[in-house]
């Protein structure tokens, strides 16, 4: 049998709606999206309503990921960022019950699509570069400017800065998405070897397709960990303006 | 110590920006030096490869900053 390594990110649609020429269908993506926002939102209401002071099984595992973001948003943008608590609790927790759940077999792996991850990264740098004109007015327009730069160096520092934050979004997005299409184009060939193989050699990358998917989700969590990071490090570098390059030297 | 200054979660987060940091900044700079040269002037290839150039140099300084962030040991 020989299978298409990609098959499992092409997309089909359940129900097929167009909207004045827009594609709307409700596809596989659609469906695995609505199940990771109701997973994770029966979670965190289930956890949350019985409040204990001793807590059980469930609300010790929403403790945990509730202090894990905390730690996250203290270290990065200090005890002002916590106000933006749940942007980055609901992103976080979104992004990783789309890896976790993609790793089940047969399950769609969302963040394997670049739309999705670019939505995500473009939002999170258009919220830091609109909360800087917010705080900073057009001063914010300094961040181009790296502190300590001579007038001489002007012409030749700005566009470099303007690139470099340009790519943010850019490598934010790249990198979540090629992670996750990656990891599971490698355990589709895997999985097309052992099937080819038979029974003689194909339990070789049979063992290699369990490895890959132990792999796969220490990657499900740190993807979902650096792009949180990222964002509130993009956040924190619009609060605090050249604050940053000050505390490292 | 809380999970997010556990050292293994951090060197991998490091680890894992960098790559994407390098190739992120050239894309971007070559690809705005071809908008400028088929969009605006019309410049032949020049202004790609001025934001080429441009691109590395920021891919390079994104790379040696985040590095800069690095946990001392």
């Amino acid at each position: 049998m020989e299978e298409n390594p990609l098959h499992p990110f092409e997309l089909h649609n359940y129900i097929p709606i167009s909207l004045g020429g827009l594609d709307i269908s409700i596809n596989k993506a659609v469906v695995m999206m609505w199940v990771v926002v109701a997973l994770v939102t029966l979670l965190m209401v289930m956890a949350g309503s019985a409040r204990k002071l001793v807590p059980g099984k469930l609300q010790s595992l929403a403790e945990i990921l509730v202090d894990f973001i905390r730690g996250i948003i203290i270290d990065t943008m200090g005890k002002d960022g916590m106000r933006f608590f749940p942007l980055i609790a609901t992103l976080f927790l979104f992004i990783l019950f789309c890896n976790l759940l993609g790793l089940i077999p047969g399950a769609y792996t969302v963040t394997s699509q670049i739309v999705v991850t670019a939505v995500f990264a473009c939002s999170v740098y258009g919220l830091s570069v609109f909360m800087g004109f917010l705080l900073h007015g057009a001063k914010f327009v300094g961040i181009l400017v790296p502190p300590g730069t001579p007038g001489w160096l002007l012409p030749l520092m700005v566009p470099i800065e303007l690139v470099s934050q340009l790519a943010r979004p850019l490598a934010l997005a790249v990198r979540l998405f090629a992670n996750m299409t990656a990891g599971h184009t490698i355990l589709a060939v895997l999985f097309g070897l052992a099937i080819s193989g038979g029974l003689l050699i194909g339990w070789l990358p049979f063992a290699f397709t369990i490895a890959i998917n132990g792999l796969e989700v220490a990657i499900a969590f740190i993807q979902a960990y650096i792009f949180t990071v990222l964002t509130c490090v993009y956040l924190g570098d619009a609060f605090h303006l050249h604050g940053h390059d000050e505390h490292a030297h | 110590m809380p999970p997010s200054q556990d050292p293994f979660y951090a060197g991998l987060g490091q680890a894992v920006r960098i790559g994407t940091e390098l190739l992120a900044a050239l894309i971007v700079g070559g690809g705005l030096g071809w908008a400028v040269d088929t969009y605006l002037l019309d410049s032949g290839p020049w202004a790609m490869v001025g934001g080429l150039i441009l691109g590395a140099i920021a891919g390079i300084r994104n790379a040696y900053r985040s590095a800069q962030q690095w946990p001392k040991s």
